[in-house]
């Protein structure tokens, strides 16, 4: 495994969270002056990966190698000392400081004369150095902020890289890039390719990206990784996407699991929920779709699809520039939550601590919460507690909520019931459609499906569902149907009846835009298993 | 059997619970300690002359503090609430000698503080600006405002009817300002309690962005905050100017840090979210007890300062989860 050109080598590394591994014994080289791509669906254990080479997780168990040496770093920092830097998705510039102070960020003990005064002329001749060396054409002397999203990316890669040589002599740096290109506009993709090659020369790049089309371009070697198993090595020279795909998702679909036997046939449904020119610059573009009564309807796509930006502006959280939604029957209106929820609309958002609930407060006050100005106060405002404890009884009993009683502070509970008692916040309103963001993320195994059967049964009695989720086998397993999005626009609408679900890689096929679907799964041959 | 027990009750009460517990206790054991230090301190502390003294200094503070403990439950802070006290107990004298207003003038005294309160709250909620800012801005308004007014001079008023508000003694050694603050703190403790008004402060208190993800109108509740906070303190105003028989240009002065620290104190959390409107008053007895015992005992006015502040520091580290304590709305 370990041959003699590696920089860093990994071996057996394992970590544990509880009882699930985020990543088991994976081993993997990457080689001097090369680009390593690492890919995998989100949870494959790809940033618990960059986590322990950077110094901010320990391994349970297995060793890291720097140029032979076993190596413990401690935390970024002494990863850093040791040549590991890491470019986080984030830009971690600060933008109102000068772009050589940027540079040589926390290396400043290094330019330290007369005992406190810092040496800024070295400063800015070492920043000058590193971003010409970098080819960059910038006064590094200019505010941070000054220059665009590009370049600034470019000042980090170019420190994150060269700082370590300049200043620590280290001969072949590590670049650990997370997600680079997220945030980049399709035009400014070349130069971060020309960045890569840059980096190339100098040290050694691991390269974790969802453009599997990007990872396919620069990389030299590719590992893929799913449910924290490193599953093959891909040469890049003889891969496609699809065959990427392929090895990334093909996860054995339990259909009992999704209680997909109880799935309705909606066809005849009326609309409960119609979303009609919903546009937001930036988010998502011209949107309509329908949820039927009894309707599943999942909303599937790449992060950056505007997946989750439109169940925020189809629930009135983040006003949408243009378009109307109608629930049920009624009049469409521009979206408006305090609106939406008079005429029978609940919103799940995704972040359940900050959002979606106030953990500090019970049960009871969490169930109330959006039900105020009309089932738990009076024509005068007086709060009804009699009611609230009541139909907070009701609900902890109905979703057997786990929950001493309802004077329970919510930060005590698990996951599962955290959730369920989101969705009884909504459900004390018998409501007449949902939308849901990831309602089952940080939830374990059995609790999320006592939410699918939950969510059926609901289905059953009438309500509609707009299911927005990162996890494709619970897109597949409940969906009546499922709307594809890319970039902010819906590209491709899916039928998805209990017996001919499409598969993962088909999905997989439309979000990352490719129009046909008919491409073969990776041969035996063409991978490395371990 | 019986460590069993003892161990799940301990496990019952993990640390931050019992901070809690500690945090609602503590005021009122405060209260009582006090009590009992400054009688020994001063035989003049437990009399009846005294006490009502006491009371009638307390009525202005709790009627302040009560108002703006709605603001700060919601997780933002009021410090114009001494301004807006100045500012009305000011227009309220000048009122009532060029018209003779009498009683009616504590009305106007209510309607021109909630308006105080309006604009802080209109700019808070739409120019998105932090209510320390804004109110740290209308406090320097506000009070110019007075002092322009006033001319720099107390303006004394004549109005035996208006006064007797809150001199007069409906009940024997107990001003009348007195039962107006008491009544008022048991209403505001019921709206705190009962009302959806009082509800939404606790959530946008607790989860600002949970509350929008739930449709709450938090920007129209937010308004109506310091509309209430400063009707309150235009009530204050007016009463103080009632008390004392003029406006000068030193009222309400001591508000500003007072309120702060009766409401801290008492238990309502900077961070929003905990406490409560009934909290406050044990908040409030223990600065005016502080201020009134000091005074008897002779500490010079600089040192009560000194020991007032300690208080108020020493009541936070003690009750506070300072961990969840983050950046001032």
């Amino acid at each position: 495994m370990a041959d003699a050109d590696a920089v860093l080598t990994v071996h057996n590394v394992s970590k544990r969270y509880a009882d699930v591994f985020a990543v088991e014994s994976i081993s993997m080289a990457a080689p001097r002056n090369s680009v390593v791509g690492i890919v995998g669906e989100n949870g494959a254990g790809k940033s618990t990966l960059f986590n322990i080479m950077s110094g901010l997780v320990r391994p349970d168990t297995g060793r890291i190698e720097l140029n032979g040496r076993e190596i413990r770093p401690a935390n970024y920092r002494e990863a850093t000392l040791l040549g590991i830097s890491r470019v986080f998705q984030e830009q971690a510039l600060i933008p109102n400081i000068p772009v050589y102070e940027n540079i040589v960020l926390s290396y400043e003990d290094r330019f330290v004369r007369w005992g406190q005064l810092l040496d800024i002329g070295r400063m800015v001749e070492v920043a000058e150095r590193v971003v010409s060396a970098f080819g960059l054409d910038i006064d590094v002397r200019r505010r941070t902020s000054d220059y665009p999203f590009s370049i600034r990316q470019a000042i980090e890669i170019a420190r994150a890289c060269l700082v370590s040589q300049e200043l620590l002599g280290i001969q072949y740096p590590i670049v650990l890039l997370d997600e680079p290109t997220s945030a980049l506009g399709r035009g400014e993709e070349e130069a971060f390719f020309r960045l890569i090659a840059k980096i190339k020369q100098h040290g050694t790049v691991l390269f974790v990206s969802h453009r599997l089309s990007e990872v396919l371009a620069v990389s030299d070697i590719i590992y893929v990784l799913k449910d924290g198993h490193l599953i093959a090595t891909v040469d890049p020279a003889d891969a496609t996407e699809h065959v990427l795909h392929g090895l990334m998702v093909g996860r054995e679909r339990d259909a009992d699991y999704y209680h997909e036997a109880e799935q309705l046939d909606v066809s005849e449904a009326p609309p409960v929920f119609s979303v009609a020119g919903l546009c937001k610059t930036g988010e998502y573009q011209d949107v309509a779709l329908q949820v039927r009564r009894g309707e599943v309807l999942g909303i599937g796509g790449l992060l950056d699809s505007g997946k989750s930006a439109l169940g925020k502006g189809a629930s009135g959280v983040v006003a949408p520039d243009a378009g109307t939604v109608a629930v049920s029957g009624a009049r469409p209106i521009s979206p408006n939550l305090g609106h939406l929820v008079r005429r029978g609309l609940g919103y799940v958002p995704a972040e359940r601590h900050t959002e979606g609930m106030i953990v500090d407060f019970s049960v009871a006050w969490n169930i109330s919460l959006a039900s105020g100005a009309d089932l738990f106060s009076s024509r005068f405002g007086i709060w009804r507690r009699n009611r609230e404890a009541e139909v907070a009884k009701h609900y902890v009993e109905l979703l057997h909520i786990k929950a001493s009683d309802i004077a329970t502070v919510c930060s005590t509970l698990s996951g599962g019931n955290q959730q369920k008692v989101v969705l009884a916040k909504w459900l004390c309103r018998t409501p007449k459609v949902l939308i849901l963001d990831n309602p089952t993320r940080g939830v374990d195994a059995g609790a999320k499906e006592e939410l699918y059967r939950l969510i059926r049964e609901l289905t059953g009695s009438g309500l509609g569902v707009l299911l927005i989720t990162d996890d494709l086998l619970e897109l597949i397993g409940l969906s009546n149907r499922v709307v594809i999005m890319q970039h902010g626009r819906v590209t491709a609408v899916v039928d998805a009846p209990p017996g001919a679900k499409p598969t993962e890689r088909d999905l997989v096929a439309l979000m990352v835009g490719a129009n046909v679907t008919t491409e073969v799964s990776a041969s035996p041959n063409r991978r490395t298993l371990h | 059997m019986t460590s069993k027990k003892s161990t799940t009750s301990t496990q019952l009460w993990p640390a931050t619970l019992l901070r809690a517990r500690i945090g609602m206790w503590l005021p009122l054991v405060v209260v009582c300690a006090l009590v009992i230090f400054f009688h020994m301190g001063s035989p003049a502390f437990l009399t009846l002359r005294n006490l009502s003294a006491v009371s009638g200094q307390a009525s202005t503070l709790l009627l302040a503090s009560t108002g703006a403990t709605f603001v700060i439950l919601m997780g933002s802070i009021d410090l114009s609430v001494g301004a807006i006290t100045l500012l009305v107990g000011a227009v309220t004298v000048m009122l009532l000698r060029a018209l003779g207003l009498g009683v009616s003038a504590l009305l106007v005294g209510i309607m021109l503080g909630a308006s105080f309160g309006m604009v802080n709250g209109l700019i808070f909620a739409f120019g998105a600006i932090p209510s320390f800012v804004v109110t740290l801005g209308s406090l320097s308004m506000y009070t110019g405002l007075a002092w322009q007014l006033l001319q720099g001079r107390a303006l004394s008023l004549n109005s035996p009817a208006f006064e007797n508000l809150a001199i007069g003694q409906s009940v024997p050694y107990f001003p009348n300002i007195a039962l107006f603050a008491l009544g008022a703190w048991l209403f505001m403790t019921f709206v705190c309690f009962k009302t959806r008004f009082g509800r939404y402060m606790y959530i946008i208190g607790g989860g600002e962005s949970v509350a929008r993800n739930a449709g709450i109108p938090v920007r129209r509740y937010k308004i109506f905050a310091f509309i209430l906070s400063g009707a309150m303190a235009g009530l204050a105003g007016a009463l103080a100017v009632a008390r004392l028989g003029a406006a000068g240009p030193t009222l309400g002065t001591d508000l500003l840090l007072n309120t702060l620290a009766a409401i801290v104190v008492g238990g309502t959390s900077l961070s929003g979210g905990v406490g409560g409107v009934q909290r406050t008053l044990i908040g409030v007895l223990i600065i005016t007890l502080l201020d009134n015992g000091l005074n008897l005992m002779d500490v010079n006015q600089y040192v009560q300062n000194v020991i007032k502040g300690a208080v108020v520091i020493a009541a936070v580290l003690i009750s506070q989860d300072r961990r969840k304590l983050t950046v001032m709305k």
